[in-house]
């Protein structure tokens, strides 16, 4: 079954095609365009879902193998390898290796050994091994509900068309970038998702916000997608290939390049976490994510909770190899990370938009998984990204779904109370929230727990307590701004009954502070709301103007506040179903990922084997210590209870060991607490209740704030002013990079504008002014001395000749007669000409 | 062909008659002199005809030449008013320049002739070599082979036969052809000289020209075509 | 110079053994073909001359008559002088006689009923009041 993994993304580009290309000239209905669609996505669901089976549990699994479809599947030669073999720099690696100690039996790649390495030849094959299994899973699966989700969500929409077109282009572009077996593939699938992005953010394209807040995306990720380009570059430079089974064969055997030492590996590490926070938003990167929130809700849900923010995740993870290379890098991933997730979470505080909560919790979240990735815990970095998919998808589309109930009303100021109207909703909307707190038992927090655990414990990078720090302080927020978005969402007063005004509605807001009528709209609606115009009549929007009427007796302008508001309703079962299935992921999906620290009830540190996340991404991660790929998990499986008495000391050795990977890496909390606890086991523990008690600080705080005492966050917001100011204005970040980015940008534009139109069209013009002078000379000279010439000539001739030959036409008859008669001499006298000749030179002899 | 005896005799004086009729028809003042003094001229060289053995062009030449064609020539005079030439002393050469011009060119003209015939002859001189008694005795015994006339004073010569035999014979074509000649000649002649007032009772004048034309003469709409 | 009018009057003398004065009286006396050329050519020098010259139109035509029959003269005297010097087709010149009288015929009709036609519309027969062609 593996070997059509090659449909899993070809069936939703065919679906996409049929839809962009056919849709709107067939007009299918709604109901074909969906279908297709999401007929597509199931079917690749089943494929991959049925290849992973057989890949992992079938009886000609390959795991732990990578399984390329160039084997015995399909794959063709997309650029293929010239003469150029690229051995850059083979000696330098030999002898650093050698001076490092580090070399093996598996050298430099020369051609001789591998010849496929020296020429550099890309195919498009794709690659199923145990990281891009659970991402086929993960996008397929999660794509899955977010299609169904997005029927309902989009009907009546004049582009349904268009929107499933691009999602199912989305789709594809997202499939190659984690099903490519190669650098290029992986590119090709990341500007492809850029693209989906911009398309689908922008699908609202007639809104300036819309299309303000695709072309940042596109841009922002452009910046990443440079250093992405050059880590790419340097792959292939330095590799000579850029299949990744080639790639980290080779960079297995590079030295490491600890804290300081920045070598060509920290280099191409660089760049791939320049293009990782751009497409995932992070901390300089990460301005276009709350922005995007301007696209629909399904698109917010897949791309920027699920899956494309997820790829810089798959990225750094696919390349762990080279990243575990550079620990300075690794120290980067981490800092940069921890500073986004705590960025993001104190901004997300004070955020009012729905949407935009969630979008700085998605960016939070990232910020863990790269923490996780820092610190050396991968496999607990894609965790998180598979628990992050199912809760953070769940609550996309459960606010979607709020939206949806309150005619597209996003003001979380505006709602309240939902919960009785919208109770499905409101139940799986829980059971999302409760995992993104990090509760015991639900999803979030198996991961989050694991994450922090790693941090405090890793022996990759130094300061790691301060990333752990870091890390239990963000989920603190978390917990407090999704506890905040529930009350204020689904709990407490209905406060969509009391009408327009206030500081309700931003239009109103702003509209009340200019004096305009209340009513009265002073800029475009934002979002999925429904367009209104500057100056436009806005108010509660009624179910029906009939209904208006009927309640008040006038059609449209209306003074008082008291009319009646609408009564949100629940959503159809096309949009709760899914909401249903991912609940029910969100509740038991932290089970594959079961920490250590529960190993006295499990009985191992990973239990289920192969199910376990770890043990199933062990194979792609690399071990610094043994400098080669972890080894299946078979060594756990064939003798669990021996490990568990093993696991004490051999914990302590393999911590012990990585120490030596890195050297010494400075203080470590985890040590210093196990040091005097004296059981890794209660240290681990002690962690976790930490974490549990920080999440439970942040759900009262959130509860008190805005159940209880909902007066508190107004004093609050007073007291830290500016606290509440920068949090507020994301702490002038936009308007940071305006100043100093994009205004210079267009600076420069207009100074390169002003040369081009100035110099360069000057010259062209100048030329043209050439041509036109030259011309009018030359027709000068043509007019006044050719014509002239001839004319003069013409005229001389006329002058001349014209009376000669009017003087014979004398009309005279005679004079005509006499010419003949003339004629008819000279005729005679030519037949004797040479006697006349002789007889006139006689005469003349005679004479003379 | 040599003349001699009575023969050259009458030729010098047909000779010099024609050349010197010919001379006055140019030169008479009256267009009526001028035609007798044509018919003068054309009688004589009918008689140099006769004295070339051409009995039977010398006739035709009387009967149609001067038969036919002068005497049209004088109706012709006598229609074109000829009495204005009469009344007055008109003047009957051209401009000077014409005539001088016409003079010289004639007098060379006559030089160039001359000397080609005289280039000529002396070719054909050298043919004929027979002195010209010897050719009057052997033309003298061709003649004797002649038929007698009726009244027996003259004979007859063949030469009627001989240019009919020939004109049939080799020349039926051109004789044709000079028939149907003759023949346009008098359609076009009779269309020439038919007047407007003939030409519009036979419905023969182009209607825009006809209403021209009765505009200057309204009498010539009352005349009526002649219905055919 | 002498030799040129010698050739011209060659013709005259006919015989060139016998002294000027009896060629001369020879010539005469026996006239030849020469002398039918003469006479031929006078007339035709005549005309010319007449129609170059004269102004009534008339006595234009008159003058073309006498060229043609010039040129009658002309084939006739051939004629004789062939048929007595034996050639087969010395009646050709006849022939050509004949026809070139039909033509003179014809001509004269048609051209005096372009004169009279002219007549009547110039009323004039004045050649050079005749001028309609001029510049």
């Amino acid at each position: 079954m593996q070997k059509y993994i090659w449909l899993v993304p070809l069936l939703p580009l065919i679906g996409a095609a049929i839809n962009g290309l056919l849709g709107r000239k067939l007009r299918f209905s709604e109901t074909i365009i969906g279908g297709i669609a999401v007929g597509s996505v199931a079917l690749s669901f089943l494929i991959s879902l049925t290849a992973v089976y057989s890949y992992g549990y079938g009886g000609h699994a390959e795991w732990p193998k990578p399984y390329l479809t160039s084997q015995d599947g399909f794959s063709f030669n997309w650029i293929p390898g010239g003469a150029v073999s690229i051995n850059h720099g083979a000696e330098a690696r030999n002898e650093a290796q050698a001076a490092a100690g580090h070399l093996t039996e598996k050298g430099p790649a020369t051609t001789a050994e591998s010849p496929r390495a020296a020429l550099l030849n890309i195919e498009w094959s794709y690659q199923l091994d145990p990281l891009s299994s659970i991402f086929m899973l993960i996008v397929t699966g999660v794509g899955l509900c977010i299609f169904v989700f997005a029927t309902g969500y989009m009907h009546g929409e004049a582009g349904f068309y268009r929107f499933f077109a691009y999602m199912g282009l989305f789709m594809f572009a997202m499939l190659v970038l984690v099903m490519g077996s190669n650098f290029l593939m992986m590119f090709v699938g990341w500007e492809g998702v850029g693209l989906c992005s911009y398309l689908l953010i922008g699908y609202y394209f007639d809104r300036q916000e819309a299309a303000n807040a695709s072309r940042k995306a596109f841009i922002t990720n452009r910046v990443g997608d440079f250093g992405f380009a050059l880590a790419i570059f340097g792959v292939i430079a330095t590799f000579g290939t850029a299949q990744y089974t080639e790639v980290f064969e080779q960079a297995k055997s590079f030295p490491i390049e600890l804290l300081g030492h920045w070598g060509i590996l920290s280099w191409i590490a660089l760049g791939l976490f320049v293009g990782a926070c751009g497409k995932s938003a992070q901390l300089p990167l990460h301005v276009w994510l709350p922005d995007a929130m301007a696209g629909p809700t399904p698109v917010s849900a897949l791309i920027h909770a699920a899956t494309m923010v997820t790829a810089g995740l798959y990225m750094v993870t696919r390349t762990n190899v080279i990243f575990q290379h550079s620990q300075t890098m690794l120290l980067v991933v981490a800092l940069v990370g921890a500073a986004t997730a705590i960025f993001a979470a104190t901004i997300g505080i004070t955020q009012n938009d729905i949407k935009k909560v969630l979008a700085y919790s998605t960016v939070s979240q990232l910020g863990f998984m790269f923490v996780a990735c820092g610190v050396g815990a991968f496999a607990i970095a894609i965790f998180h990204v598979m628990t992050h998919a199912f809760f953070k998808a769940l609550m996309f589309l459960g606010a979607g779904s709020v939206i949806h109930g309150m005619h597209h009303e996003q003001d979380m100021r505006r709602m309240g109370g939902l919960k009785k109207y919208m109770p499905y909703t409101y139940w799986t909307f829980m059971a999302g929230w409760l995992a993104i707190c990090g509760i015991i038992p639900f999803s979030g927090f198996w991961s989050k727990d694991e994450i922090l655990w790693k941090s405090v414990e890793t022996t990759y990078i130094p300061l790691g307590w301060l990333v752990w720090l870091i890390g239990t302080i963000a989920a603190t927020c978390t917990a407090f701004y999704m506890t905040r978005l529930m009350a204020m969402t689904f709990w407490g007063k209905e406060r969509f009954l009391e009408g327009a005004g206030g500081e309700a509605d931003e239009a109103h807001a702003s509209a009340y502070d200019k004096g305009l009528a209340k009513h009265d709209a002073t800029h475009g609606s934002a979002g999925d709301r429904p367009r209104h115009d500057v100056g436009e009549h806005v108010g509660p929007v009624h179910e029906d103007v009939a209904h208006h009427v009927a309640t008040h007796g006038h059609a449209t302008q209306h003074d008082d506040h008291g009319h009646g508001a609408h009564i949100p309703h629940e959503s159809p079962p096309s949009m709760w179903v899914p909401l249903a299935v991912l609940a029910l992921l969100a509740i038991i999906g932290g089970f594959v990922g079961i920490g250590p620290a529960f190993r006295p009830i499990t009985g191992s540190e990973h239990p289920g084997h192969r199910l376990h996340i770890v043990n199933w991404l062990n194979p792609i991660i690399w071990n610094p210590v043994t400098r080669e790929f972890n080894p299946a998990e078979g060594a756990h499986e064939t003798a669990p209870a021996e490990t568990a008495h093993a696991e004490a000391p051999a914990a302590a050795e393999s911590a012990h060991g990585s120490a030596s990977a890195y050297g010494d890496v400075g203080f470590n909390l985890a040590h210093s607490v196990e040091n005097s606890t004296h059981s890794e086991l209660a240290t681990e523990w002690i962690f976790i209740i930490i974490s549990l008690v920080v999440a439970g600080i942040g759900m009262l705080l959130g509860g008190l704030f805005y159940v209880w005492r909902p007066e508190l966050p107004n004093i609050w917001a007073q007291r830290l002013r500016p606290l509440y100011n920068a949090s507020y204005n994301k702490y002038w970040v936009d308007e940071f990079y305006g100043l100093a980015v994009t205004r210079r940008t267009m600076d420069a534009a207009r100074v390169v504008f002003g040369f081009d139109s100035k110099l360069v069209d000057g010259i062209v013009n100048g030329l043209a002014w050439l041509s036109r002078l030259f011309s009018r000379i030359v027709g000068g000279i043509d007019k006044y001395f050719v014509d002239g010439l001839v004319n003069t000539i013409a005229a001389f001739i006329l002058r001349l000749m014209s009376p000669l030959f009017r003087a014979a036409q004398t009309g005279f008859t005679q004079n005509y007669a006499l010419v003949m008669v003339l004629g008819l001499m000279l005729a005679v006298a030519a037949f004797f000409a040479k006697d006349i000749f002789t007889a006139v030179r006689a005469i003349i002899a005679a004479v003379f | 062909m040599t003349l001699s005896g009575y023969e050259a005799l009458f030729f010098w004086i047909f000779g010099l008659a024609a050349i010197f009729a010919g001379l006055l028809t140019v030169m008479a003042r009256n267009a009526v002199h001028s035609a007798m003094f044509l018919i003068s001229s054309l009688v004589s060289v009918a008689a140099l005809f006769v004295l070339a053995r051409a009995e039977f062009i010398a006739g035709v030449q009387i009967l149609v030449y001067v038969g036919g064609v002068m005497v049209l020539f004088l109706f012709v005079i006598m229609l074109v008013n000829v009495g204005a030439e009469e009344r007055g002393r008109d003047e009957i050469f051209n401009n000077q320049r014409q005539v001088t011009a016409s003079l010289i060119f004639c007098f060379l003209l006559v030089g160039g002739v001359l000397y080609s015939v005289n280039r000529g002859y002396s070719g054909l001189q050298a043919l004929n070599q027979t002195p010209p008694d010897v050719l009057a005795a052997q033309q003298a015994t061709r003649d004797q082979a002649y038929a007698k006339s009726a009244t027996g004073s003259s004979k007859i010569t063949n030469d009627s036969q001989s240019l009919g035999g020939s004109l049939y014979r080799y020349a039926s074509l051109p004789f044709e052809i000079a028939s149907v000649l003759l023949l346009v000649a008098i359609i076009g002649s009779v269309m020439l000289a038919r007047t407007l007032r003939q030409e519009v009772s036979a419905d023969d004048v182009d209607p825009e020209v006809l209403k021209d034309e009765i505009a200057r003469e309204p009498e010539l709409a009352k005349l009526e075509p002649r219905s055919e | 110079m002498l030799s040129f009018f010698n050739s011209t009057l060659a013709l005259l003398f006919q015989e060139a053994e016998r002294g000027r004065f009896e060629q001369m009286r020879h010539a005469a006396a026996n006239p030849d073909l020469s002398k039918f050329l003469v006479i031929g050519a006078l007339l035709f020098i005549i005309g010319v001359a007449g129609v170059l010259t004269r102004r009534n139109i008339i006595v234009i035509f008159m003058s073309i008559e006498l060229i043609l029959n010039a040129a009658n003269l002309n084939f006739i005297a051939f004629s004789r002088y062939l048929s007595q010097a034996g050639s087969m087709n010395a009646v050709a010149g006849q022939i050509f006689a004949v026809f070139v009288i039909v033509v003179a015929a014809a001509e004269a009709a048609i051209g005096l009923g372009i004169v009279i036609a002219l007549y009547r519309n110039k009323d004039t027969i004045w050649v050079d009041e005749i001028d309609l062609l001029k510049w």
